[in-house]
């Protein structure tokens, strides 16, 4: 499904030019579960953002699902965005101003689906994610978890192919954590593919993959053989 | 999708109310100003638009040079009439000779009113398009007949048909009424018509008149004209534009240029200078227009200094809609759509200020506006002006926060550059700039009518009253009722005048007098008095002597202003001859007696003019000019004077006017613009310093940890107020020297205007500035003291 080939990330600012990422070479296949880990400036979000269609590559090739991505334009980035990916972001991200039911509507509406169909599909991840009780609170009358669960909902509301997760955990307590990793799982089973960045060993265990970036090179990857062992 | 977007705006709008008072009390008031400036373009605009043939009626009027000096004006000469019919008469649809509008006395049983009108031809009501409700549109053609607005018929008859009925005018003539008609609405030229009389009226009872039917040089008369629907007016104009002076030779002298003056063009560009027409109110319209334009610019600036200030709260929203598959153009139209809800609300709330305030509004600028809310057009251009407020005001917002990277903003390490905040910077440079030239500005209007104001007159306006004569009742009764008066002790002194105080009425030519240049071409201030002018008025002799009783011969005696002196070119003016060219004339010439201080009877921003006053010996006055007893209040005098006034003339309505209350009309314009301009730059001010708080509000919020941190370090709460204020009045120090050359060279234009006018002093600039840097310390300091007196623990510990 991806597949990335001598990746590299410069950023500049007017004194220092950083290489975030340097010839990154990473294949994910259709339906795989990937973790990203590595320590704190290693490139690893960086990765996530390029994946995600959000930046753009300095040099290298970036091909998803058969499309060259390096060197697209913003909005033809977000075209073949809409409804192939769906985030997880460490620090949820949701709008303050809308509604639970709301916020997993947007990209729906992004779609231009219509009122009836987005309606069934919303009330279905919600509830799937049992979090439709809370369909008219707004984020902050939330716990953390279930402000992960929302923007969970948010980013699987799509169907999308492919699942981005920043830390997805990071922001919670363990109990949480494994929720949220037991449904990343579930969906992973269902056939979605997942790529999640995480500083957890435990979380890594979930995946099927491990690809671990220092100094913005992998550096190694290994497969688990027991996935979910962590449970 | 939008619903989507007019929620989120919504539910944004609620969160900060602090902030949404702020952007839509400022959107209100600037578009409120806009609005009520719209309104009042629109009124001067559409002035006469009565008229439906709007576009084929003018009057003719006449420029004439005398001594190199062009005058420009309607008054024309009666053989003009004849000439017109019958050399051009093709080129006319309608004709119609028009008295000057006076004020008559109209009786009718009982009631006893004074009522201004004109004399007219039988077409008028043709060429007025005047809508005849009762009796006959014919009914000028009978010489005694009369025709009434409906408010005049109401006044006087009530529910009675008043056609056929007989009225007493100037308590000398009776007339039939023959026709009511509508009154002319006030917007429109006409519209003080409360009655017209037949022309041939006007003709057959005035012996001066009938001697002027074939005088080319007595301009006392007014024609308007329809023209044919085959012409132009320019074409009219070349056609006749030498008629008089090929009439008679001896007018040539003066060039005269016959031509006429459109309709569209009477109020706004009825000014000439030197013979060309300069323009007028419409100056008013285009210096408000820019006014208003402005004031909306700044509320704008408000609001996307606001919006951008507060991107950094913003941001995380765009990056989420970003990633979550919104395109910039999205993004864009959701902004846009912001803004317009915040306009409509603000147009909204704009809509009750200018409910609130336009009767107000309607005192000061002296207009009828009514608020047009079932006009479709109006309707049509305000969603017009709050689509284009909403883009001025949300485009630059809008570009700035959809163009966030969704990456930058979901790491949270999103931070406006260090040149972000230049553009608001700038937009508040252009909004003081603005600020301070308009303070500039109404404080220099102010100081003109000021400096105008307080020149000296040449006589005592206060305790001066004058009482209008317009009958041949008063005729041989002066002697009488000056006695009267005096013995009633309410008049000190009384005179008779034939213009009032503060107007000239005639100016004559036509005289020659010892060491007068060879082709000098005079002007005169023409005036007749009784005996007592000078000291009734206080009018100072400086040369020479006043009229006196004691001698018969000054029935032949003028005065004249030392004006005149110059321009007559005398040395010792007293014992000189003024004669008269014309061969003809019976009158023996008029010997000076004295020299008079310069009285100023016309515009306070004009050199005075040379004038003289004429012993009146034919009974040619129209005012007494009366002198109150200062040891008695103005009310206690003017009782007994109206007592005495009716014991003579029963049928006549007492009337008076005080003559510095006349003399203050001269100013009205100028205050008119002065006390307006005054309102909006205020306002101007207001939503300039509403937006500077805002701003202040969210710099001080941004900086809290700073200023914790700075605090913690020991700064005092001085300090922290210096760190903020300071970068602001940088910003207003910088508006004032680029408003200052700005606004010397604009108002030292207009000043231009006046040759009478008040020098440009750098202090009036110094207290200009020095009050803008004064509010924004104000403004500022109130956001900035209460950031400074945070505990730093709390600041520091909520980052």
């Amino acid at each position: 499904m991806i597949t990335i080939t001598d990746l590299k990330k410069n950023f500049r600012t007017e004194e220092v030019e950083t290489l975030a990422l340097n010839k990154v070479n990473l294949t994910v296949a259709e339906n795989e579960f990937v973790a990203i880990m590595g320590p704190s400036g290693c490139g690893k979000s960086t990765l996530l953002n390029i994946i995600g269609m959000l930046d753009n590559p300095t040099e290298g090739s970036y091909n998803f699902a058969g499309h060259e991505v390096a060197g697209l334009k913003e909005s033809q980035r977000t075209q073949l965005r809409k409804g192939n990916l769906g985030f997880v972001f460490q620090s949820f991200n949701l709008i303050d101003e809308l509604t639970v039911y709301e916020n997993v509507e947007l990209p729906l509406i992004y779609l231009k689906m219509g009122k009836t169909e987005r309606r069934e599909k919303v009330m279905a991840v919600l509830e799937r994610m049992k979090i439709a009780h809370r369909q008219r609170h707004f984020p902050q009358q939330l716990s953390g978890g279930q402000q992960q669960r929302v923007a969970i909902s948010r980013a699987v509301v799509t169907e999308p192919k492919l699942i981005l997760a920043d830390e997805p955990t990071g922001n919670l307590d363990s109990k949480n954590g494994v929720e949220v990793m037991n449904l990343l799982t579930e969906l992973n089973q269902e056939g979605t593919t997942i790529i999640m960045v995480t500083h957890s060993d435990r979380d890594s265990h979930y995946a099927h993959r491990v690809v671990n970036l220092f100094d913005g090179q992998i550096v190694t990857e290994s497969q688990n053989r027991a996935v979910g062992a962590a449970i | 999708m939008f619903k989507n977007y007019f929620k989120i705006a919504w539910r944004n709008l609620l969160k900060n109310k602090g902030y949404t008072a702020i952007n839509i009390g400022g959107l209100a008031l600037g578009m409120a100003v806009t609005l009520i400036i719209g309104l009042w373009i629109n009124d001067e605009l559409t002035y006469n638009s009565y008229y439906k043939q709007k576009d084929k009626i003018a009057q003719i009027f006449q420029s004439q040079t005398f001594n190199g000096q062009t005058g420009t004006g309607p008054a024309i000469p009666l053989p003009l009439e004849p000439a017109l019919r019958d050399g051009f008469g093709d080129n006319f649809k309608e004709l119609m000779m028009a008295s000057w509008t006076t004020f008559s006395y109209m009786r009718h049983g009982e009631k006893n009113l004074s009522r201004s009108g004109n004399y007219m031809q039988p077409n008028a009501p043709d060429l007025l398009n005047l809508e005849i409700l009762k009796g006959d549109k014919n009914g000028l053609e009978d010489i005694n007949s009369i025709m009434i607005s409906k408010s005049t018929a109401d006044a006087f008859f009530g529910d009675t048909d008043p056609i056929g009925k007989v009225m007493k005018i100037s308590n000398q003539y009776d007339l039939m009424v023959t026709a009511v008609y509508n009154d002319i609405p006030f917007n429109n030229a006409f519209n003080d018509t409360d009655f017209i009389i037949p022309w041939d009226h006007y003709v057959a009872n005035q012996e001066w008149i009938k001697n002027s039917l074939d005088n080319w040089q007595n301009n006392s008369f007014q024609m308007f004209v329809q023209i044919a629907d085959h012409t132009t007016f320019e074409k009219v104009t070349e056609a006749i534009i030498d008629i008089k002076k090929n009439s008679d030779e001896d007018v040539v002298q003066y060039n005269p240029r016959i031509f006429l003056f459109p309709m569209e063009d009477w109020h706004l560009r009825s000014s000439f200078e030197d013979g060309i027409q300069t323009g007028g109110r419409i100056r008013n319209v285009w210096l408000f227009g820019i006014i208003g334009a402005f004031v909306l610019i700044l509320a704008c600036i408000n609001f996307m200094n606001l919006s951008t200030a507060r991107s950094e709260k913003r941001a995380k929203e765009v990056g989420i809609r970003k990633s979550i598959g919104s395109q910039k153009g999205q993004l864009i139209y959701q902004f846009l759509s912001e803004s317009f809800l915040v306009v409509l609300f603000a147009f909204a709330v704009a809509v009750g200020i200018v409910l609130l305030s336009l009767s107000g509004f309607n005192d000061l600028a002296r207009k009828e506006i009514a608020f047009p809310w079932s006009n479709v057009t109006f309707w049509s251009i305000a969603f017009a002006f709050i689509l284009f407020t909403a883009l001025l005001a949300g485009s630059y917002p809008a570009l700035y926060l959809s163009s966030f990277r969704p990456v930058d903003v979901l790491k949270g390490t999103f931070k406006a550059g260090r040149y972000a905040g230049l553009p608001r910077k700038i937009l508040v440079v252009l909004q003081f700039t603005v600020s301070v030239a308009f303070i500039i500005g109404t404080f220099i209007v102010m100081q003109q009518i000021e400096h105008a104001k307080n020149r000296p007159i040449g006589y005592n306006r206060e305790g001066l009253i004058q009482v209008p004569t317009f009958a041949q009742d008063f005729e041989d009764k002066t002697d009488l009722m000056r006695s009267e008066f005096k013995k009633s002790g309410a008049v000190v002194e009384m005179a008779t005048s034939s213009s009032p105080t503060t107007r000239i009425w005639s100016n004559r030519s036509g005289f020659t007098w010892e060491g007068k240049p060879d082709g000098f071409q005079e002007d005169l201030a023409w005036t007749e008095v009784s005996s007592e002018y000078a000291k009734t008025l206080g009018l100072k002799i400086i040369e020479g002597r006043d009229f006196s009783r004691d001698y018969a011969s000054d029935s032949l005696g003028v005065l004249i202003n030392a004006t005149a002196k110059k321009y007559l070119g005398m040395e010792n003016p007293v014992g000189k001859l003024i004669k008269s060219t014309d061969e003809e004339d019976p009158d023996p010439p008029m010997k000076i007696i004295g020299v008079v201080e310069d009285m100023i009877a016309q515009s306070p921003y004009e050199p005075v003019k040379q004038g003289i006053y004429v012993y009146d010996r034919y009974n040619n006055f129209s005012y007494y000019n009366l002198r109150l007893n200062p040891k008695k209040s103005a009310n206690e005098n003017i009782a007994i004077i109206e007592r005495v006034f009716k014991q003579h003339f029963p049928d006549i309505p007492f009337e008076y006017q005080f003559v510095d209350e006349e003399y203050g009309k001269k100013f009205a314009a100028e205050e008119r613009v002065g006390s307006l301009a005054g309102i909006f730059t205020g306002l101007a001010i207001l939503i300039s310093c509403l937006g500077l708080f805002g701003l202040t509000s969210f710099v001080a919020e941004q900086r809290t940890k700073e200023i914790g941190v700075r605090k913690v370090l020991g700064a005092t709460i001085f300090n922290v107020w210096n760190m903020l204020s300071k970068d602001f009045l940088k910003l207003v120090v910088i508006s004032c020297f680029i408003a200052v050359p700005i606004a010397y060279y604009i108002m030292n234009g207009w000043l231009q205007e006046y040759p009478y006018r008040v020098i440009l002093k750098w202090w009036i600039f110094a207290i200009a500035m020095l009050g803008a840097m004064g509010l924004t310390v104000l403004t500022v300091s109130f956001q900035a003291i209460r950031a400074a007196r945070q505990n730093p623990v709390k600041s520091l510990r909520t980052e």
